[in-house]
Formats: structure tokens, sequence, C-alpha cells
């Protein structure tokens, strides 16, 4: 038999087609699982095989699509054993030695986390077990097939890569659009799929080959590897009780032969496509001119969900620089704290004012930081569909979060450092991702462009021998301030442009180390950023909360010609005031208010109090009120002269039905606004507490906002609230509870099916802290319920909560 | 398929009752609609099925035999039932997960407005649906998921085995039985013959529910 992966885009290959539709005409009922049919009924799965070898197909499938330990328990072995074994047989007996069988992999069904319940490593751990049953069974190669979710697609490919020496060959789900059912486009599916290193890569199911043409044309266009399609016949129709697929072989293969010209390299059918689909297909289609694949040069990092593209005459790309400790002492107060929300805040803020990537620097050296990385890169994937860059110089970190990374991630950074190669570049090659290098080595920063590149050189030399393409190199021409060297930004700049146009290689900088030192920095850093894009950067790790960054950036795109139409820059700067009009209304403004001074002053204060704004539910109000306030006035104070006094009368209406829950939360969300000046004024001191809360929604139950109203009140309130999420054990509460000495521990259930769970919880913790309440809340919750299973308390919404808290803690 | 739901409904799932949303929450609603509607990816699956066998308290059909008298009576007269899963696919639990850390009045928001959305879509398969019974002579019944009264929420697996719902529309089951994308819904839709002189009723019935006179969504 020939090397498959050799014959992999230099010649035609043809896949099988549906097994479902041809197995139900043998009797298969509905709702029993196909692949029981390898014991039950191995006459007709052998017939499947030999129609399938005898169509001419060059990749059969064994019958195992759904087979894994989920469905099949400690038989999964003996039911791929017996799959597999049937299609050798079929293989031996049609003469066809030349063609190869996949292990047929299909989904898990269910949903990884964040948006499920399944954890990555328990999906790595159900496809290796399949891999590794397909192996010993004697699978030629390995078909992870009709999946829907990006995530579960990167754990299914480092399963069978990890457990196998076998190729490996993934087709995905999309709709008309090119998305998958969790977002995922084809673009984001190619970097993640390119950098894991499988084989081919494609599509199939779910749409018919004609709905499938612009999604292919995509496909092809991102692809640097073999593309395999295999369409559905149409869709399908239920006739007389019984699903049918209506495009037949000549129309199915005439819609194919146009996918066929696009240049994909390997075709085949899924759902309602027969023998006699494939057969017509391979006559047709194997004389038609074979186009070999092109590598495509394009600089792709990604997301579940989403890709960024940078360099090839595009804008540059805003790395937002904000998820960095250091010279932040809220940002390390938070990293000690784990106070997750306030980390995965300052993402969710870059991605508001305008960053394509956000870079992720969790190091700390007094803080556990793989553990830290992982947490907060999932963090942030569950809340923002941007790709990430992992920051780290910490190689177990760096190794961590690459494996639990949904997408391609970019990577900062590896230098010229041979250890540092050594180390870094494995882990690229194996699970893919941009890669910054910087242009140091052993002998420290070179002072000179010459020096630099070299550097770069040696940094690309490398990656060409571990296999990562010149294309996913990003190289940094460093930064140095010109406060100590002043030719040093002449040298950077250099340094960009002899990257671009002599190693045609993208560029990256960490732009306001230039200005160190120096006063007025953003003015420097502006200007500087101006100059390296015209020197040729494509990519910029800033602020991108500093408008003057944004105005260098934004313009400097669309001048260069990289902004179609200049949207961007129009939709950013359209509302624009310039800046002499700004300052002649700030000067209007201080006139005006000298007039009528004790007047205005008078009614302006009543107005911008910070009581005022927690009650109107004013965010930027309160936030600019209580800064303003901390500047006559100590924290203490203003926290309970100001702030718990609004929100009290706010909680007083809520409760006598005047105020409804949406003003509740503004004015809530207001108050946290507050809160988050007074704390950043108060880092590193000792801030008092009413009580420490332990709030959890429980094991069954994967919806948790009610909870999270109840922590921000909660909070708001004075309270230190430990959440341990949603979905959590009885035993994780109690020895959360036990471990840091609780009096208060609140439950939340959604279903009545899981307020068992609750009543658990209940009962353990009474016996190993006697000492501490239960409130419990939540949908299907009444007075009865929670009396039935022990609570201590009901609390019918959050501020009830926050009333019960103040009994136990004695307020 | 453009679906927008009641202004009120959403309102309703926010706590007011009898009021609408002043001027300084009607805007917040506003934004919320918009970018929901941005991020909606509505898919629905069905399959019709003929009842088997129909007591007071005991349905057959589609190879299940469900004990619920809830459904029994829901079914009452019927000779055929749809069973459907829908959703609006999982943009809007990104969009809660994501307004929890930085804003939970939208969170709260886009929590109304993704139940609201949701319960619109099924209206409109719903119709469709009725079109279609409509062709063969029949009627259709509010819809009756599992989880609503004595109707066990276990039946979700059986959804997933007959309607292959993960992979036509990604509904995805926790161990625990609870639908991601968290805005689903899986039904059984009842099918009477129209000449059998059964009343058409379109809206389900508070009364029927375990949490009548506890529920502070009731209409």
């Amino acid at each position: 038999m020939r090397n498959l992966t050799d014959r992999l885009g230099s010649e035609w290959l043809f896949c099988d087609g549906g097994a479902g539709t041809f197995l139900q005409d043998k009797g298969l009922a509905g709702g029993v699982l196909p692949e029981t049919w390898n014991i039950d009924n191995p006459d007709a799965i052998t017939d499947l095989y030999r129609s399938y070898f005898q169509a001419g197909a060059d990749i059969v499938n064994a019958n195992t699509f759904g087979a894994n330990v989920l469905k099949f328990g400690d038989d999964l072995e003996k039911i791929i054993k017996a799959g597999v074994d049937l299609a050798v047989k079929a293989r031996l007996d049609t003469g066809r030695c030349d063609a190869y069988i996949a292990l047929d992999m299909g989904s898990t069904g269910k949903l990884l986390e964040p948006m499920g319940d399944l954890s990555f490593d328990e999906a790595y751990d159900i496809f290796a077990r399949s891999v590794r049953a397909g192996v010993d069974a004697g699978v030629d190669l390995i078909l992870i097939e009709t999946m829907s979710d990006l995530y579960e697609t990167k754990a299914a490919v480092l399963a069978a890569k990890e457990n196998s020496d076998l190729p490996v060959i993934v087709t995905c789900v999309y709709d008309t659009e090119g998305r998958m059912l969790t977002g995922g486009t084809v673009e984001a599916a190619v970097a993640l799929l390119e950098g894991l290193g499988v084989d081919a890569l494609g599509i199939n199911c779910s749409l018919a080959p004609v709905d499938m043409y612009p999604v292919v044309e995509r496909l092809v266009a991102a692809s640097s590897l073999p593309v395999v399609v295999n369409p559905n016949a149409g869709l399908p129709v239920v006739e007389n009780g019984k699903t049918v697929f209506t495009v037949g072989p000549e129309e199915f293969v005439e819609q194919m032969i146009s996918i066929a010209k696009l240049g994909v390299n390997v075709v085949g059918g899924c759902c309602g496509t027969t023998p006699a689909h494939i057969k017509l297909l391979k006559d047709t289609v194997s004389k038609m001119p074979f186009i070999p694949v092109a590598a495509k040069n394009d600089c792709v990092v990604s997301s579940g969900a989403a890709s960024v593209t940078i360099g090839g005459g595009r804008g540059t790309v805003v790395i937002g620089e904000r998820i960095n400790p250091t010279g932040k002492k809220r940002f390390k107060e938070a990293l000690r704290e784990n106070d997750i929300d306030y980390i995965v805040g300052e993402g969710i803020r870059q991605e508001d004012q305008g960053a394509d990537i956000l870079d992720v620097n969790v190091g700390l050296p007094e803080i556990d930081e793989p553990a830290m990385m992982e947490r907060v890169v999932k963090e942030l994937q569950s809340v923002t569909n941007l790709p990430l860059q992992i920051d780290t110089t910490d190689i177990k970190a760096l190794e961590r979060a690459l494996r639990i990374y949904n997408g391609k991630p970019m990577i900062n950074s590896v230098n010229g450092k041979t250890e540092n190669i050594e180390q870094v570049m494995p882990l690229v090659a194996k699970y893919g991702g941009v890669l910054v290098g910087l242009c140091l080595d052993e002998d420290g920063i070179p002072t000179t462009s010459d020096g630099r590149i070299k550097v770069a050189n040696k940094i690309l030399k490398a990656a060409d021998k571990y296999g990562i393409p010149r294309k996913d190199i990003v190289i940094d021409g460093l930064c140095m301030t010109i406060s100590s060297d002043t030719s040093s930004a002449v040298t950077t700049l250099e340094t960009v442009r002899r990257a671009t146009e002599e190693l045609h290689c993208n560029t990256v900088l960490g732009v306001s180390n230039i200005s160190f030192g120096l006063p007025a920095r953003e003015i420097v850093n502006s200007n500087f950023l101006t100059m390296a894009i015209l020197s040729g950067l494509s990519s910029a790790i800033i602020n991108p909360g500093c408008e003057p960054m944004m105005q260098a950036l934004t313009s400097s795109n669309a001048l260069l010609d990289r902004d179609p139409q200049c949207m961007k820059f129009i939709n950013r700067n359209g509302n624009y005031i310039p800046y002499a009009k700004l300052v002649a209304g700030e000067a209007q403004a201080a006139a005006g208010s000298t007039d009528t001074a004790a007047n205005t002053q008078q009614t302006q204060g009543a107005k911008d109090s910070l009581f005022e704004c927690v009650k109107r539910g004013l965010k930027d109000g309160s936030a600019k009120a209580a800064k303003e306030a901390l500047a006559t006035r100590d924290s203490l104070t203003v926290i309970n002269e100001e702030l718990i006094p609004a929100l009290d009368v706010v909680g007083k209406g809520f409760e006598a039905g005047t105020v409804f829950l949406p003003q509740l939360l503004m004015s809530a969300d207001a108050a946290k606004a507050a809160f988050d000046v007074i704390k950043a004024s108060m880092a590193g001191e000792n801030q008092e507490i009413k009580g420490r809360i332990i709030l959890a929604t429980v094991k069954g139950d994967i919806h948790d906002i009610g909870k999270n109203i109840v922590k921000v009140m909660l909070e708001n309130y004075g309270y230190e609230v430990i959440d341990l999420g949603k979905d959590v054990p009885p035993e994780v509460i109690v020895a959360k509870a036990v471990e840091e000495d609780i009096k208060l521990v609140g439950l939340s259930a959604l279903m009545t099916t899981t307020v068992v769970n609750m009543e658990e919880t209940i009962k353990q913790l009474k016996v190993a802290k006697p000492d501490c309440k239960t409130v419990v809340g939540g949908a299907v919750l009444t007075q009865e319920y929670a009396d039935m299973i022990g609570a201590d308390h009901y609390a019918k919404d959050a501020m009830a909560t926050v009333r019960y808290a103040d009994e136990v803690f004695g307020q | 398929m453009k679906i927008t739901p009641p202004r009120k409904e959403i309102e309703r799932y926010l706590g007011y009752r009898g009021f609408t949303a002043d001027d300084t929450v009607a805007p917040v609603i506003d934004e919320v609609v918009e970018e929901l509607g941005k991020n909606l990816q509505p898919k629905s699956v069905h399959k019709v099925f003929d009842i088997e066998k129909l007591t007071d308290k005991e349905i057959s059909f589609a190879g299940l035999n469900i004990g619920s008298e809830g459904l029994a009576k829901n079914l009452s007269g019927c000779d055929k039932v749809v069973m459907a899963a829908f959703t609006i696919g999982h943009g809007i639990d990104q969009l809660i997960r994501r307004y929890e850390k930085t804003n939970i009045l939208k969170a709260a928001c886009f929590q109304a407005a993704g139940a609201a959305f949701v319960e619109e879509y099924c209206d409109m398969v719903n119709e469709q649906i009725r079109c279609y019974a409509q062709a063969t002579g029949h009627g259709i019944k509010p819809r009756f998921s599992p989880g609503y009264g004595d109707l066990a929420l276990d039946l979700q697996k059986d959804f997933e085995r007959i309607l292959g719902m993960s992979k036509t529309c990604g509904i995805a089951l926790t161990d625990s039985c609870l639908m991601i994308p968290s805005k689903s819904v899986t039904a059984f839709i009842g099918m009477y013959p129209l000449d059998s002189g059964i009343p058409e009723s379109t809206c389900g019935s508070c009364e029927d529910c375990s949490l009548a006179g506890n529920c502070s969504f009731s209409k």
C-alpha cells in the first residue's frame, strides 16, 4: 500500500458516502446505535464496506463514528475491533488493497467548557481511548468528522496525534455562511488545524454540494493543506415518516464538478449519498485535471470563533497590552487575590476600545503562574472571541496555555538564545501559533539594525528546522527608550523596515517602551507609532484605551491605503472634537461656572454626589464622584455616608415594589464602579469587610446569573464573596467552608432535579461545619422547599440575601 | 427568519408587573435587543410520530413509554405527536457571561431577552408545524416540555437520541440533562384530528404548572 500522506494533495482521492441511510434500508431501527451492528449484524456492515470499496472509494470509514466510551463503556474496544476487522476483510474480498481504512471519529455529543460541562482533558481522554482502540485494530488513518465545535476538534486532534502515528484528516460542519454551530469560521478552523499539523482538512455533512460552494471557496483560499469535501445528498425531507435525501447521483456529481474545479483534493459524500453517488463521482472527477495544493502566506491567529490576519497589506493590528502586572499595583493585587473578574474585565474593556488581539501576561514571582495562566486564558475565552497572545517566560505556563487554548494563539516570545529556542519552538511546532521573535540573543540586545536582523535570521532558520512556517514568525525589533540612547528609535525603525523588506516577515513592537523616562510620553509614543507603521510595522502592542495611540494607528492605516473606504477611521473618529474647540469649550464652561458660582456649585454638588449617582444608577458618574469624594474624605466615610445609604434607598424601594430589578441592578453596577475606584485607591491597605460568604450554584446546574446578581449585591454591601461558580459538587463547597472557616453559604439551584444536590450539600455542611448557616434561592425554590431540605433560610431575591447576611453577621 | 418578541415579554421576564420600563432602563433593553439580534443562530428540528397508546397517565410512541398525567392530559384526543427541539444558538450565553463581568443590568436584560427570543422562535416554528398539521387534517396542542409538571427531565436524552439535536441544532445535554445553549427548548406537540371537535388552544396554562402560585413570571 502506498503511503497516504504522499498521495494526499498530489492526486485525486475519494472518500466513501453515507452509512446511515444504507443501514436503515437494511433494517436499522431509529434510535439503535449503528455501531452495535459491527457485532449484531456483521453481514450488513460487510455489505456496506464492500459496496464502497467496489464503488472506488480510496478511504472507507470503519463503522465507528459514534464509538466512544460515553456510549459503549468497556465494550468500546470490542465494537471498534469488530468494525475494523470487517473492513479489513471486505477490502481483501474486493481486491482493494490500495484503499485505506479510517477510524471514523465523530463528536462526543457533549459540549466542552466553558459552554458545556465536559472539560477539555475529559474530552481528550474520551477520544484518546477510541484512537488507541483503532490503532490496535489496525486502521490506516484517523478521520475526525462532522465536528461542530473547534475546541472539541482540538481535543480530538491532540488525542489522535499523541496516541498514534497515523495520518489525521479533519472535516467540520459549516452553515452556508461558513460558520460552525459554536461560531467557528472557516478561517479560524484552518488556522487551528494547520497549527496542529493535521494532514488534510475540509467540510462534510449538513449541506448539498451546491450550497457548500462559497464555503469551499474560502477553505481553498485559506488552506495550505489538501482540502476534503464530503457533502450530503441535499437536505433531508421526511416522506411517509421516513427520512430521505433528494439529490440523486447525477445531480450530486454535476454539482461536485464545480466544487472539484475550485482546487479541492479529496471528495466523497456524507448523509444520503450511496455507493452509486461515489462510483459516478469517481468516474467523473478522476478524469478532471488535478490542482495541487498551493501554500498560502497569511499570518493568522485565531480563537474558537474568529481569526485575525496580520500583515499582507492590511492595517496594523492592535494587540492590547493591559493584561500585565508590570508597574500596575491594582493588577498585582488582583493576581494575588485571585480576582479573575478584574483581570477579565481589563480584557473586555480593551476589546470595546478596539483591540484585535489581547496580550496575556500574569507573571508574578509569588503566584503559581501555570495555574493562573490556564485559568485566565479559559476565563477570557469564555467572554471574548478575540485571539490571545500568550505572554510568558515560564515554559510550563506556556505549554499549559498552548494546550488548553481554543484556537491558534500568538506567543510572546522566543529570542535568539539557543536554549530559549530549544524550549519554545518544539511547543509551537506541536500546538501551532504565531511566534514573536525578539531580536536579542546570548550577547544581549544588538545596538545596530545589522545585529538585530542577524538574530532575526537565526530565529527564522531555527523555526525552519522545527517545521514552523516563516509566515508564523513575527519579528520584534525591540523598543529601547530614547531617553538613555537618542539613536535607539532610529535603530528600531530600521530593524522594522529591514525585517519587512529583506526578510519578508511581519513585525511587532511593544511601542510605549520608546519613551520611558520622558514626560508627555503619549506624544512621543504616538508619533513613533506613526513612523513605525510607515516603516512596515504590522502589529503593535499598545493600550487601546490611549486615544492618541489609536488616533495615530487608525489615521496611519487610512493614509497608507490599509483601511478600505477609510471605514475603520470614520467609525472610530466620526465624533471627534478638534483640540482647539475642546480647549475653548472647557474655558467657556469654566467661565460660565464663575458667573453664578455659589448657585451652580450647590445644585451641581447635589446632582453629582455619589449618593445621587448610585441611586440613579449612573455608572460613569459614580466612578467620577467617588474619585472626587476621595479627594476630601477617607474611603470608609465615603462608603458609609454615600454608597451604603444610596444602596439602601434603592434596596428598600425594591423590597417595597416601587423599584424593579433593572433599576436595582443599575444602582448595583454604579456602586460597583465606585467601589472599583475606592479599591484602587486602597490597593495594598487592609480593607474592612463585614463577613465572608461562599456562593455556589449546585452540582448539575449550569445557569448562574441569579447567583451572580446576589454576588454583586453582597459585595456592594461590604461582604467578601468566595464565588465557587456553577455545577459545584457538595464536597467542594464543604471543603472550602471548612478550610476558610465560613459562617454563611449561599446556594442556588434552578431545576427541581438539582435541588437534591442542594439538600446533599446542606446535609454534609451540617456534619462538617455545624456553625455554618445556609441560605438558598433560585427559580424553583420556595419556603416549603427550603424547609424540606433543611436550609436555614430561604431568600426570594438578592436583597433578601443581603438582609439575611446582615442578620447572620450581626449588622 | 426575523425574530421580534413582544417588548412586554422581555419586561415580564425582568420582573416588571403592570409597569413598563422607564427611560433609564428602556434604552438598555433596546441596546440588548439589537446586539442579541446580531448574535442569533436559530435552529430547530422536529419529527412526527403516531401515538400507539394513550391512557390518562401513560403514553406510548416512537418506542417511548412515558408515564405522565400532565402530558397525557395535554395529549388527550391526539393521534399523533411532534417531538421538537429549538434553540437561538450559543451567542446569547457568551453575551450573558460577558456582561456578568462588566454590567450586571445588561446581563439580566440579555437573560430576559434571550428567554423572550427563544419563546418567540418556538412560536414561529410552531406556526409552520400548525400548517403542516392542517394539511393532514390536524390541529395542534400547546407545547409541553420535559421538566414541566410531572414530565421527567430525563426525557431530554430521548430527544437527543431520536432527534439527534446535538448534530442538527447544536443542542448538547449536560450530565444533569440541562440544555446548552441555555436558550433552547424541547417539547412534545400533540396533533388531534380537526374533526374531533376539540377546541383549538394556543397558549399553555399556568394552572398546569407545578410552580403555580409561586412563580414571579406568571402571566
